[in-house]
């Protein structure tokens, strides 16, 4: 298990080697001149935007940009932002705590509600319930999160008052040791049912099949057989068989919700990763893209990796199979 | 990922815990529904304070480095400089420096500081500081964009070069008199000084290489800075010992909130006290609703669509631009399809400035006008005319505009092409190289005065010094325009200065209409009625000083 770990860090080399090389490309080629946008404003002396290029490393030829950004990138160093004139991995720190807590909050509420629609929509397969699960599934899979979003703003903050309209709060809680504030909890729960709700669709469908195909297998009719409760033999061996192919997606949506929060954070005023790499790439803060992109990769596999693991807490056998240790 | 044979039966403990842990979380999310209720933090004492937003982060709260006025509207709270703007009039006023006298000659400005005047830290502020923050300012490794601010001092070059260690233009007399001395007459200079990138900087936070400064500014302005959370908000305090006597407001809180939707929302719901967007009268009842909170007033900003003056068809070809700007029914664009906006334009200075021209005809929208104009052209019905587009960036409002003045022009039988891009493609396409027109024949774009004085404006766009990315994007070049502006910044005469200044604009609108000219600005920000001492300014809704605010709530 430690080799296969170990096998998965090392494949991370590659990876992240052809997505800084990409995302240089992907910025380089982009219309526009850097040093313009370091000075920013209207009407610039000529004089200093070559200081600026200068400043930058940016008046040297691109074979050598590419290089000296790979040879940082060595080094652990991510670069200087252009706009804020700050190191990427401290802006990054900063920015990616408020997503990670969004992403977890909304990952529970999706899984958790997801689970049980799907179980309930299971059981009562073809009734009414069923079809009005399958629904709304269809309908949050389907509905545009920035609009979600404001209609919940409008009816529980604006409308009914129960929750802030928008924002992490000035005054949540700061953890000791890295000094991380963590969001007020009523300005947490508006935006994470809105990042919630497409997955919940996704989640609920899901629960809903896997547990409907497991249950016709043989080894339920065991179960009952040997005397186990219905409610057993559904919650501890049919649930347990479901969970896996539903663990998957909940760890990829987990993962994708960590940089793809950019509407939910935008609608909500959210502090968090998503909105820092979008406006940092408006304003082509090329060190910001790069190392955003390259944090949000390292983040992905990571993730997966931790889904594969779950997998032997769920069915020790797959050790033996996928594993190969 | 898959996984693999259908698994047996195990022990199901686990699984079981997992369920009812999901339950459990769904009903504690449910659960924290109704918290969000009692917000309102138990009242201690009234402290006073001021809430407004800002759509995205300052970019920089260095002032040198700064150039935007989102970092403007904060900067501004934090530092002062020797003079500053009054806010209504446009006229430089004391602020650091307590008084100052001009040498007959106009080249010796000496000030004289105030004596009760300390930076955050405590520490007092001495004529010495002026000298670091205009060295600062000037060096070349600041690479500051408005580094031409204090290009007029003598010897300004050779220092920025690196050629001399001294700066000439710089005397420190003593510890509360500093004389700045130009190398000729610059009669906008002491304007230009009330411009933030001048302000008075403490060398011992400002000169530590690890730029802590950046996240933690320290100057000697009205309120010190407390706290900044990266895409959440900015917290300044009252600073106690203001030189101009303590604010009324205790605290400000600038919130960054991108979305304008969400941002009225949290206006609606009070928790904002001034927002910069007010709602657009295309949505009624929000409109109406907020309509009392709503203040106008004029912003030193014109919009235009400049013609790139370096290429076909529009080189050469006057009779073609008077075509287009008769063309194009500014009243309709300004009153009926952008309402609640801006004033239709006549020309390039804005209302407000000296040397705005009240009675310049303009080109008031006349179709039979434009066709006669066309033909002389070259053109006649449109026909022969190469494509020509119009370049914009990407934002709703550019590209309702661009459809107008599109369906105006095909009316004289004109095809205008749009091309829509963003920010950077755009500034490439428009701006060009000294040397080399940009892409863009035509382009949307609005030029915000520097500085509240004609010249920053009709010297920094039109003069053909600054050809290029320096602001000329238009390439114009009329010896007599440059000859009047120049002229202009010679005279000290505040009546003989606008004259010539009015009469270079006619050059450029009358005979050469280097621009399609669209529009004269306003500003639209709403107050929350209980906001008191509001001083509304052309510098724009951002420069309305905080430090005459104070918060009228009904006792409660």
């Amino acid at each position: 298990m430690a080799s296969f770990i170990t096998r998965r860090f090392l494949s991370l080399v590659p990876v992240l080697w052809v997505a800084a090389t990409l995302v240089w490309l992907f910025m380089f080629v982009l219309p526009g001149d850097p040093a313009r946008l370091i000075a920013g404003g209207q009407g610039l002396d000529p004089k200093v935007l070559e200081s600026i290029r200068a400043e930058w490393g940016l008046d040297a030829p691109a074979p050598l940009q590419y290089l000296s950004y790979l040879g940082k990138l060595l080094r652990g160093d991510l670069g200087t932002s252009y706009v804020q004139r700050r190191p990427v991995a401290l802006i990054l720190w900063e920015s990616f705590p408020p997503t990670l807590f969004l992403a977890v909050a909304a990952v529970l509420i999706s899984s958790a509600g997801g689970l049980l629609l799907g179980a309930l929509a299971a059981l009562q397969r073809g009734r009414g319930l069923d079809t009005l699960v399958l629904f709304l599934a269809l309908l949050g899979a389907s509905t545009p999160v920035f609009w979600l979003g404001l209609m919940l703003m409008l009816l529980f903050a604006s409308h009914l008052g129960w929750l802030p309209v928008l924002g992490y709060g000035m005054d949540g809680a700061v953890l000791p040791v890295i000094g991380i504030r963590l969001p007020e909890w009523d300005h947490l729960v508006l935006p994470a049912v809105t990042l919630s709700i497409v997955s919940l669709g996704a989640t609920a469908r899901l629960t809903r099949t896997s547990l409907l195909e497991t249950g016709g297998a043989a080894y339920l009719t065991t179960a009952s057989a040997k005397g186990a409760s219905p409610w057993r033999v559904f919650a501890v061996h049919a649930m347990r068989n479901a969970l896996l192919p539903v663990v998957t997606v909940i760890g990829l949506n987990f993962a994708s919700l960590l940089g793809g929060a950019v509407a939910t954070e935008y609608v909500f005023a959210w502090p968090g990763l998503g909105k820092t790499i979008v406006r940092a790439i408006a304003l082509q803060d090329l060190p910001l893209v790069e190392g955003g992109v390259l944090f949000l990769t390292v983040v992905f596999v990571l993730v997966n990796l931790a889904v594969d693991l779950s997998y032997l807490g769920l069915d020790p056998r797959i050790h033996d199979h996928a594993l190969g240790a | 990922m898959s996984p693999g044979a259908r698994p047996g039966i195990k022990d199901g403990g686990r699984a079981a815990a997992l369920l009812l842990a999901a339950m459990a979380v769904t009903v504690f999310a449910a659960g924290l529904l109704p918290i969000g209720c009692a917000r309102t933090a138990p009242g201690t004492k009234t402290e006073q304070v001021f809430r407004f937003r800002l759509r995205e982060d300052p970019p920089t709260l260095d002032p040198a480095l700064s150039t935007d006025n989102l970092s403007e509207a904060v900067i501004l709270n934090l530092f002062r400089g020797l003079v500053e703007m009054d806010p209504e009039t446009l006229l430089p006023r004391p602020a650091v420096a307590a008084s100052w006298t001009i040498s007959p000659d106009n080249l010796a400005y000496t000030f004289r500081l105030r004596d009760d005047v300390t930076f955050h830290n405590g520490r007092k502020v001495t004529a010495a500081d002026a000298e670091y923050s205009f060295r600062r300012l000037l060096r070349k490794e600041t690479n500051s964009p408005r580094r031409w601010i204090l290009e007029p001092l003598a010897g300004a070059a050779e220092f920025t070069e690196g050629k001399s260690d001294s700066l000439p233009g710089i005397q420190v007399v003593d510890d509360r008199t500093v004389t700045l001395r130009l190398s000729k007459p610059f009669a906008p200079f002491l304007g230009l000084l009330t411009m933030t990138a001048t302000a008075l900087l403490p060398k011992e936070i400002y000169d530590d290489p690890a730029k802590a400064y950046l996240r933690a500014p320290v100057g000697c302005g009205p309120f010190r800075f407390s706290r900044w959370e990266q895409s959440n908000f900015i917290e300044l305090l009252a600073n106690d010992h203001f030189y101009g006597g303590r604010p009324a407001l205790d605290r400000v809180v600038i919130r960054i909130i991108e979305n304008h939707q969400s941002a009225l929302q949290e206006y609606r719901a009070g928790g904002l006290d001034s927002l910069d967007e007010a709602p657009s009268p295309d949505t009624p009842e929000v409109y109406k609703e907020l309509e009392p909170e709503i203040k106008k007033y004029p912003f030193i900003a014109t919009g235009y669509i400049g013609f790139n003056l370096g290429l076909p068809p529009f080189k050469g070809n006057a009779a073609l631009r008077k075509a287009f700007n008769y063309a194009v029914d500014k009243k309709y664009l300004w009153e009926v399809l952008m309402p609640g906006g801006d004033i239709p334009a006549r020309g390039i200075i804005p209302p407000g400035i000296p040397g705005y021209d009240p009675d310049l005809p303009g080109y008031p929208c006349d179709p039979e006008k434009a066709k006669a104009l066309l033909a002389e052209a070259g053109y006649p019905g449109g026909r022969g005319l190469p494509p020509v587009a119009l370049w914009v960036n990407t934002s709703e409002s550019n590209r309702r505009i661009a459809q107008q003045i599109q369906a105006d022009l095909k009316k004289i039988g004109v095809n205008l092409a749009i091309r829509e891009v963003d920010w950077g493609a755009y500034l490439k396409a428009v701006e060009g190289t000294k040397d080399t027109p940009g892409e863009a024949q035509m382009f949307r774009f609005a030029w915000n005065l520097d500085y509240p004085d004609a010249d920053a404006i009709l010297r920094a766009e039109l003069h053909s010094s600054n050809i290029g990315p320096q602001g000329n994007y238009f390439r114009y070049k009329n010896p007599e325009f440059d000859r009047l502006v120049d002229e202009a910044l010679r005279l000290t005469d505040p009546q003989a200065r606008a004259e010539l200044y009015r009469r270079a604009e006619r050059i450029a609108v009358m005979d050469d209409a280097v621009w399609l000219f669209l529009n004269y600005m306003q500003s639209y920000t709403l107050f929350k009625p209980y906001v008191k001492g509001i001083v509304l300014t052309p510098l724009g809704e951002f420069r309305i000083p905080l430090e005459r605010l104070r918060i009228e709530k009904d006792a409660a």
